[in-house]
């Protein structure tokens, strides 16, 4: 039998780098459909791709450049976006301490 | 009035011609689509209020003889992927249940500088990512030509709004296929626009590098319409180009049109797969037009085979990381969260793992593996240069030929349920519509004219920036020689 792309240590190691919480009884099939997805990829390795460049992707490929400086043709919506925060305090964002174990 | 002969063109015809107003054929789409709707599922939810006002000012205008758009009142369908300010926009999923979208899409910014009327928003695979709507968090939407089989997706309520007659036609969105595979499966048309030339500002952001916005219509010419209308440079999307589309999208020369060499990649139809009805009903759209005097000439595509494993690892890649702003703390927050002491971590442990379907998370899980460390070179990296040879494959075919025309799906729209539980069975499907995403291609899915009594649609893939071409075809197509 062929090692396994991908085992269940691994796959909880990916969920929890996607913030992801996996539910009870889901992860099993979820490995499965993993694991079949990506024996699938396989069929890339018989492709020549030497001297090859990526391709990121569009159909004009050139670089945008802007002033650094703010624009105020959006500033009309910043009150709208903060409307949308679940929690805010004088109009900034109101988040749980980033290092703190407890809150 | 009879909705269901209602197309943008008809509808602005007999908008001028005083035969109806604006409102009253707003309130006659509120009336159908409640009475049809519910066996349907194609709307998340009526903008009533909204498409009332907009309605109402169309026929002010129309009272005081002003000169009018032609989608001046047309009442449309919008996927609920796109943000009209004020309401949910919720993209299926539970995760932006609380949402209220706080701007409008640039696509809906112009359509209402042109008078359109928004009926609702509908609905889709979650965050689009399906091509069933099976995945939606809400509801199925079901085909309107047979209810037991889905609608296709991800944009299936635009797709099946427009095949009930709920709406003239819709917005929808295009990553892999979403526009135009939910078209052939409902019999209806479906506009992917070349990469660049719709802006994506105010689309719930799926893929990046392949996300489009395009129209879904009744007729060629509606899509063209539509199309023409939401098109141009935003200096909000960087990547839209400013394209200056002509006259030809409307007005096409079907002299010229018909002087266009159309090209069969031999490896769409032998590809594993593809149901032999599908192949015929392709091959008599090849002979439709054949008759109408285009020239035919067989062309290789030789790394097609290969889309669905470049797709699948591109995709998710921007999957993983678009949807990482979705972590309960700065948009709607998922209910059961409030209110318990979590720490940061947790919230977003929590938040995303009830927010998300398992599609969603199954992208966003396989797209973080393909850009991890030892993996990225071996899956990303490798997908991205499989992926220039594909493009490179297209520039070679479009120097013998104009225009490509496949087959949009192996088959016809299939039953609920019966692929939702293999992700990998139903990845496969997208091989035909995959390349033109991967190449930032135009593409479009016209109904094959014929009896059978599921939908069949054809596909035309045109040069960058070149929708004229597939659009003059698709014009000429269905509407016969007797347009010349």
């Amino acid at each position: 039998m062929t090692k396994n792309i991908i085992d269940k240590k691994t796959l909880e190691h990916l969920a929890g780098l996607s913030r992801i919480e996996l539910k009870p009884g889901k992860e099993e099939k979820l490995l499965k459909d993993m694991e079949d997805i990506l024996t699938y990829f396989d069929e890339l390795k018989e492709v020549n791709t030497d001297n090859i460049e990526p391709m990121a992707g569009g159909v004009i490929q050139k670089n945008i450049f802007r002033d650094d400086e703010t624009s105020d043709k959006r500033q009309a919506t910043s009150d709208k976006l903060i409307e949308q925060f679940p929690e805010k305090e004088n109009g900034f964002l109101k988040v749980p301490g980033v290092f703190a174990d407890e809150v | 009035m009879e909705l269901q002969d209602l197309t943008i063109k008809k509808f602005h015809q007999g908008l001028i011609d005083k035969k109806f107003s604006a409102t009253e054929v707003a309130k006659a789409f509120f009336d159908y689509i409640e009475e049809k709707d519910e066996k349907i599922g194609a709307y998340l939810r009526l903008t009533k209020d909204l498409a009332i006002d907009q309605a109402k000012q169309v026929d002010i205008d129309v009272a005081a003889d002003k000169k009018i758009n032609i989608l001046a009142g047309a009442p449309l369908a919008i996927k609920d992927n796109i943000l009209i300010e004020g309401g949910p926009t919720t993209a299926a999923s539970k995760i932006l249940e609380n949402y209220r979208a706080s701007y409008d899409a640039t696509v809906i910014k112009k359509l209402k500088e042109v008078g359109a009327v928004f009926l609702g928003k509908t609905n889709l695979d979650e965050f689009a990512m399906g091509a069933s709507t099976e995945n939606s968090a809400f509801k199925i939407t079901k085909n309107p030509h047979d209810l037991e089989r889905v609608a296709g997706g991800s944009s299936g309520g635009s797709a099946a709004s427009v095949a009930a007659n709920m709406a003239v036609a819709a917005l929808g969105s295009d990553t892999g296929g979403s526009i135009r595979q939910p078209a052939s499966f409902c019999g209806i048309v479906g506009l992917k626009p070349t990469y660049g030339a719709v802006s994506r500002l105010g689309l719930v952001a799926m893929a990046s590098s392949l996300d489009q916005i395009g129209s879904m219509a009744k007729t060629v010419e509606d899509a063209a319409i539509l199309f023409k209308a939401i098109a141009g440079e935003d200096e909000f999307d960087s990547t839209s180009v400013d394209t200056k589309y002509g006259d030809e999208l409307l007005n096409p020369d079907f002299n010229a049109v018909k002087k266009l060499k159309i090209g069969i990649p031999k490896e769409y139809f032998i590809a594993e797969g593809l149901d032999k009805n599908i192949a015929k009903a392709v091959e008599e759209a090849i002979d439709g037009l054949k008759s109408l005097g285009f020239e035919f000439k067989e062309i290789s595509l030789p790394r097609t085979k290969y889309a669905v494993s470049v797709y699948y690892i591109i995709m998710p890649a921007e999957v993983s990381a678009n949807l990482a702003r979705f972590d309960g703390i700065r948009y709607g927050q998922m209910s059961n969260v409030n209110g318990q002491k979590l720490n940061l971590k947790d919230i977003y442990l929590k938040t995303r793992g009830d927010g998300f379907g398992d599609e969603v998370k199954r992208r966003i899980i396989l797209g973080t593996f393909v850009l991890s460390a030892g993996y990225y070179d071996a899956y990303y990296t490798k997908a991205q240069k499989v992926r220039q040879l594909i493009k490179n494959d297209f520039n070679e075919a479009f120097k013998e030929v104009d225009v490509i025309l496949t087959p949009v799906y192996p088959t016809s729209a299939f039953k609920i349920g019966e692929k939702i539980d293999d992700p990998l069975k139903m990845y496969l499907g997208d091989i035909f519509t995959i390349p033109a995403n991967l190449a930032g291609l135009p593409a479009i899915s016209i109904p094959v004219k014929q009896t059978t009594n599921l939908p069949v649609g054809f596909q035309l893939i045109g040069k960058p920036f070149r929708e004229a071409d597939i659009l003059g075809i698709g014009q000429y197509y269905e509407s016969g020689p007797d347009r010349i």
